[in-house]
């Protein structure tokens, strides 16, 4: 688990008691349902909702999460905090303002890519072109194709389903009123951010 | 000041919660939603949900004030403790 969490900035908790305690109920829930669903909320019976709390949740939370410094039940916490048990009484999630959200490792991130990141409820297409990144809305303006899983021409995405052509540092294409939104990006300590 | 606090067994949140309350001599009504079933455990997921707007867990609820998660700090100003 702590090796796909680290990939999207996050490791286990420095307080390992409270690791291993959070680990057993996990380990109970799986014994039960069959997934390790998270111990802090409650299933809704409903397949694609409960997906979203299924344990490491923090793709469908990297919004909120990336604010509180945590995931919700304290398992994780984010890679640059000092000391995780310091965070056992935060649980409010700071209202507003831009979420600077971890997306990937740099190192696994090369120049030319282009991929589909989660955070939170949006899918943000990221591509790196030579050392500079850019974050722009997953969805293709003409028929809603994934633009993250398209092709990457210079600064151009090129959308999978129908070629239409999106230019990563501003979001515009040549159709009127297609352009797509575009996040500011950074990088630091070894991984990749997206502000949203 | 009525207390309540809507906990899952599962929850290391709750339990501190717990702890908490029963360590401050706080007296409180505590539901287990993952302890019902049926129509019970329909029904006090739907309370927790239309509280708290969500099915986040522990939810405490201090007189009129709903608190989602273990905010220790809330429940000491509202209960003086």
């Amino acid at each position: 688990m702590e090796p796909f969490a680290l990939r999207l900035g996050y490791r286990f908790n420095d307080d390992d008691e409270f690791v291993a305690e959070v680990l057993a109920s996990e380990i109970e829930i799986l014994d039960e349902t069959g997934d390790v669903y998270c111990p802090c909320r409650v299933r809704t019976g409903d397949p694609k909702e409960d997906v979203k709390i299924v344990c490491p949740c923090i793709p469908f939370y990297a919004d909120e999460f990336a604010k509180l410094q945590k995931c919700w039940c304290g398992l994780f916490v984010r890679t640059d905090v000092v000391d995780g048990s310091a965070l056992h009484g935060v649980i409010e999630v700071p209202a507003g303002g831009p979420a600077e959200v971890p997306v990937s490792l740099l190192a696994e991130f090369p120049p030319g890519t282009l991929r589909t990141v989660r955070i939170g409820k949006r899918e943000i297409a990221l591509a790196r072109v030579g050392d500079d990144f850019f974050a722009l809305g997953n969805v293709c303006r003409h028929a809603f194709g994934p633009l993250g899983q398209g092709f990457l021409d210079g600064h151009h995405a090129i959308c999978p389903w129908h070629g239409w052509r999106f230019d990563v540092r501003d979001g515009t294409t040549d159709h009127p009123g297609a352009d797509v939104a575009t996040y500011p990006t950074s990088v630091r300590d070894g991984y990749v951010f997206v502000t949203v | 000041m009525q207390v309540r606090l809507y906990g899952l067994t599962t929850c290391p949140y709750c339990r501190m919660a717990k702890r908490f309350l029963d360590d401050g001599s706080v007296e409180y009504e505590l539901t287990e939603v993952d302890s019902l079933e049926g129509q019970e455990k329909d029904d006090a997921v739907a309370e927790v949900r239309r509280i708290s707007g969500g099915a986040s867990f522990p939810v405490i609820v201090v007189g009129d004030e709903v608190i989602v998660g273990f905010n220790k700090k809330r429940i000491k100003e509202l209960l003086d403790l």
